[in-house]
Formats: structure tokens, sequence, C-alpha cells
């Protein structure tokens, strides 16, 4: 059988655009508001068409699919003119704990030898932005073997600028880095589901007052069945964030975020949606501890709503009993108590909760097992 | 009414018991065993590897058990991320893969890089890092490695599928599994991908195994729309066209199968046909 051939081609036009340009605090750089996280991409076909389609701040990471993330970006990008795109990328230091907390094995040579590997796969000489990746504790801004390396990397042109990326404690990181002259951007989570939405946007004012500029990322919250156009218009409405870089592995994608590349009006639809999203608590607890020294009963909430999630988000009832034994909870911790102390920042109703899933452990272990 | 709603819970309870599997993060000697951390799930796997997260959930992760092995200054840290089933758990494996790796016979697969030793067995996708150079801590976190895979149920096999690909000039350990999103489309998901290098030409193959000659019909049906060609034939075909974003795409379907190419030129057709006809034969 012979091939059928085409008779026309589903090339896309490519319309002219009112691109929305912000400027990246102090670094001066000129950017579209949406960037493109690369991180899962892995169809170098994508990235060509953000490319020519405006997009012009490509984000990867020297662990992302282990380098491959990074390799597909260099054989894409060794085609075109080096000052047409800002790459960044990220190193994560070696050895820090799950405080933040440096150890003996964060090192220099660590660092600086991932940092070449990301360049070789990059087929570049520098990248524009360098981002010590994952900070959640300003203790490290104090470290010097890494602090040194990357204002030496920026000293030698090798990155252009240099900033951090945070998802965990960022209102705290992000203030404390724009008290220090060390950072040019900084890359953080930012959503419209974040509990401490306030304390973050005053992180933001004041880092961009210290003129670093930010990026920022996750604006979806994790929820994929959230108005993708409305989450990034979300964010992109406070003007102290230059630019969102959601993650795309779809032409589809593509295709949302392109338009919100030259339209960042909300339509009514867009902010209903965002109105219902925000409302809804979901089932994940965001581990802000307010609870515990609230609740009359001393009880691990946010453990107890984890046991929720389990059952109710996963139907996993096994790890959610397995979990409730192991918290000790043997009846109803809740019955003797008429009303609830605890006020849950995501309003979840934690007595109600606890009370439903308390029931499990009346479950015979073997219907689970 | 409530001995029928009792027995569809206790179903319910039941259906859902192989999520009980427990993993056992063994000891290794001479080092002290740390297992502090949660149990991952698919909620807060980010607050573990914050944004690669996304890719793990497209792989249909289930949960991470995590465990830290300390002597004096020197860890080895051991993730063991359960999966849906042996096909994802290779994707997830083979998005992190490079052909350049030095492999080890570890489960299905394994490799050791700058002191990560990464393998998949059945559903179960294992990582074990160190940042120590000391030969010593090294071939602990190998002895560790070993001591997991013997540990861990599941299949030693490679996806069957792999053998269809044709051999001639394909790159070794370069197949991967797409779960989402092939080529970028939506539309077209669950496909294994081998790359391949032929004299001047680079070129990529897709097999997509679907589950009914219906849903293949509908997916091809769908892909060949996207560049203004109507499906003529009704359980077969061979199609040439340009797909906007990727270029000339060389397409074949037979039953539940779907064979893509992409890379060649369209005048390059006896090459398309010589590899989609050994794989649809």
């Amino acid at each position: 059988m012979a091939f059928t051939p085409a008779i026309v081609s589903a090339a896309p036009s490519n319309q002219e655009r009112n691109i929305i340009y912000r400027t990246l605090g102090k670094t001066g750089l000129k950017v579209p508001v949406i960037g493109f996280g690369v991180m899962r991409a892995d169809n170098a076909s994508l990235c060509k068409a953000a490319y020519e389609n405006g997009i012009k701040l490509f984000d990867t990471a020297n662990g992302y699919q282990n380098g491959n993330n990074e390799t597909m970006l260099g054989n894409l990008f060794k085609n075109y003119p080096r000052n047409s795109f800002f790459l960044a990328t990220k190193v994560k230091p070696a050895g820090v704990d799950r405080e933040g907390k440096p150890s003996s094995q964060t090192t220099a040579e660590d660092f600086l030898s991932k940092f070449n590997t990301s360049l070789s796969r990059l087929q570049m000489d520098y990248v524009d932005i360098l981002y010590i990746h994952d900070i959640s504790n300003p203790e490290l801004f104090e470290y010097k073997p890494i602090i040194n390396t990357v204002n030496k990397l920026k000293k030698d042109g090798k990155a252009r600028f240099i900033g951090f990326s945070t998802h965990r404690n960022e209102p705290l990181v992000i203030d404390a880095a724009a008290s220090i002259n060390t950072f040019d951007v900084i890359l953080t989570s930012y959503n419209f589901r974040q509990a401490y939405i306030t304390e973050m946007n005053n992180a933001i004012k004041k880092a961009t007052t210290a003129g670093i500029g930010i990026v920022t990322m996750k604006p979806m919250a994790g929820g994929k069945s959230t108005n993708a156009s409305a989450a990034l218009k979300w964010a992109l409405a406070n003007t102290d964030v230059t630019t969102a870089i959601p993650g795309m592995t779809a032409f589809d994608h593509l295709d949302v975020n392109l338009k919100v590349l030259s339209d960042l009006n909300m339509t009514e639809e867009e902010k209903n949606d965002i109105m219902i999203a925000s409302a809804d608590p979901g089932l994940y607890c965001v581990g802000c501890n307010q609870c515990t020294a609230v609740c009359r009963k001393n009880l691990p909430v946010p453990d107890l709503m984890r046991a929720y999630m389990y059952a109710y988000g996963y139907s996993n009832y096994a790890m959610a009993r397995e979990l409730l034994a192991e918290l000790g909870i043997n009846n109803n911790p809740c019955k003797d108590c008429s009303t609830c102390s605890v006020e849950c920042s995501r309003n979840f109703k934690v007595r109600e909760k606890i009370t439903d899933i308390s029931r499990l452990v009346n479950v015979p272990e073997e219907f689970l097992a | 009414m409530k001995i029928k709603i009792l027995f569809f819970l206790i179903l319910t309870l039941l259906s859902f018991s192989s999520y009980s599997q427990d993993v056992i993060l063994p000891d290794l000697s001479g080092y002290k065993k740390v297992t502090d951390y949660p149990v991952y799930v698919p909620e807060n796997l980010w607050d573990f590897i914050d944004g690669a997260a996304d890719n793990y959930l497209a792989y249909g992760f289930v949960d991470l058990h995590v465990a830290e092995y300390k002597r004096g200054k020197n860890v080895i840290k051991l993730e063991i991320y359960r999966h849906s089933d042996n096909t994802v758990t290779f994707g997830i494996y083979s998005s992190e893969r490079s052909p350049t790796f030095k492999f080890m016979d570890l489960g299905a697969q394994g490799y050791n890089v700058d002191g990560a030793i990464n393998f998949f067995k059945g559903n179960y996708y294992v990582k074990i890092r160190t940042y120590s150079k000391k030969p010593k801590t090294l071939q602990a976190a190998e002895t560790l490695a070993y001591k997991v895979t013997g540990l861990l149920e599941g299949s030693t096999q490679m996806p069957a599928i792999l053998i269809q690909f044709p051999p001639e000039g394909k790159k070794s350990n370069g197949e991967t599994f797409i779960n989402e999103s092939v080529l970028g489309h939506n539309f077209l998901n669950k496909a294994f991908k081998a790359v391949y290098e032929v004299g001047p030409d680079n070129f990529s193959i897709f097999i997509m195994q679907g589950s009914s000659p219906a849903e293949s019909r509908k997916t091809v049906e769908t892909y060949l729309a996207t560049a203004g060609i109507d499906l003529i034939d009704q359980g077969n075909g061979k199609y040439v066209f340009a797909d906007g974003y990727n270029g000339t795409i060389f397409l074949a379907w037979k039953d539940e199968k779907i064979v893509l190419i992409s890379g060649l030129a369209k005048d390059q057709t006896a090459i398309a046909d010589q590899y989609m006809s050994g794989i649809l034969r």
C-alpha cells in the first residue's frame, strides 16, 4: 500500500501578537510575561513552537530528567542566535538537609561540577540566569562555598545573573534575600491557593523594591482541573511579578499560554473559576500546624487530615488505617468536644473529618490487608 | 438498603487492598538507618522533589518511601518510588536515563552515574544517591542496591513491546515510554519511542498499542484531521503528512497498533516503509 499524502498542511498561523513584556528587576532584561517551564517537556518541537511564537525565557535545571532536559534544549537552541532567548538553569547544592541547612557535603566543587555539566549539555558558554535550586532556609545565604561560587560564575560571565528558587518557607526566604545584596532574580512558587499569600505579597514587594526580579512557578497550585489561563492571569495581576513559567507538555497548553502572553485581562468566567477554586480547600493539608497548638486534645491534626486524604483522596483505606494506628487512634478522639477549638487555615472542618476517619479503626484489618 | 451499602463499602475496601503491600527498607551493615521521612503520596510529593514531582505524577506515581543510611559524615539516601504499573515505571525510569550511562544488572535495568544508582523493577523505580567519593561508600551504595532489588517484588524484564523496534540503526538504551502528549499532542498517548541513526538520517519511531482497533482508528482519525486528511481506510493504512508543529510524519496503523516516524523527509518513504512494515507485519 502506498502512502497517502496530505493535501493541507497543519502549520499554525504565526499571527502578530501584542506581547506584554516586563522588566526583570535590576537585570534590566525585558521578558515576556510568560516563560516556559521546560521541566517535563520531552519534545523539542514544543519548545521551538513556543520560541517562534514569542516566548523567550526557558527554564530548566541540572536535575530535570537527569540532564536529558538540558540536553534537549542545547540541541534546539544551538540553531538560534544566543541573544534571541534567555536560558535559566538551576543547580542544587549537594547535602542540604531537610531543614534546608548545608552540610559538609555541600561543596563548591560539587556545585561547580554540576554547573559545568549543565553548560556542556546546553552547548552554551553562559546561562542568562543561574538559580541555586530550592532554598528553604536563609542560612544558606550565609554559606560561603555556594554563595562565593555563584558570585564568581557571574563575575566570570558564565552566569549573567544569579538567583535562587524556593518552594518552602518562601516569604521568610524572599524577605531575607531582599535584605542582602546578593541576588538578581528569585524564582518562587506563587498561586491563588497559598494560605500565606499576604506574607508572600509583602515579601515580593520588599524584594522588588530591592531591585530583585520575580519569576513565578506553580501557578496552578498543582490543580490539574484549575483554569490555567485564569491562574496565570491571577499571578500576573501582581505587577511585582515579572513573568510566570508554566510547565507545558502539549501544544494545547502552549495555545492557552500564548493567549495570556498578550492579554492579562480576566474574563468573568475566569474570575468565577478562580473564586470557586480558591474556596475549595481540596483534601491536602498544607501542614501549617496552626491547629496543633489550639486543639484541646493536642491531636496531631495534620496527620489525621493526611489519613482522611488517603481514604477519600486515594481510596487507600489500608494506608489510612495504618496511619491511624501509628497515631494511636482507637476511637473518635473528638467525641468529648461539643465544639472544635481549631480554625483551620484552609477551612477544613477538622472535627467532622476526624470523627469520620476515626471510624476506620473499627473496620477489621483483614478487610484491608 | 443498609446491607447493600455495607456490602459496597467492603467491596470498595477490598478493591484497594493491593496498596497495602509494605516496602521493606533493608539494613546496611556498618550504617545507621534513618527512616523518619513520611511516606510521600501524590499530594505531597512536591514537598520532597519540588517541581520534578509533576513528571512522576504523569507516570502514575503511587507513593515514595525514603531512608537514609549514615556512617559518620557519609550518607546514602534510598528512594523507592512505586508507580501504578510496569509500563509507566519504565516510562519514568527511561525519562531519566541516558544511553551514555554505565548500565548494571539490577532489576529490569539499572545504571550508575556520579554516585547515583537508579534502577527499576516491576512497579518500583529505585534511586540511591551518595555525595561521598569514598570507594567504600560507593561500594556500600551498590551493596544496598542489590539488597533492595532482592527484596522488591515485580518483573525483572523490560517491556516486551521493545523487541518490536527493528534493531537496524537503533540507539541502544535510548527507548522511552511517553504516557501523555506524544509529540506534544494531547490526543496521542502511551507510546514507546526509539531513536534511530541510519547513515545521515536521525529519526524517531513511536509505537502505540491501543486497547482496541476502534480506539486506534479514532486516534488516527483525530491526528489525520489536523492535517486535513479524511481517514478512508477501515483497519489499516499508511500516510505521510505535515504536522504543523513536528514536520513530516509517517503514520501506519493496523488493528490496534499505530506506528509513527518523525525526523525523515517526506520523500524518504522507502526508509519509512521498511521500518513500519517490519513492525506491523
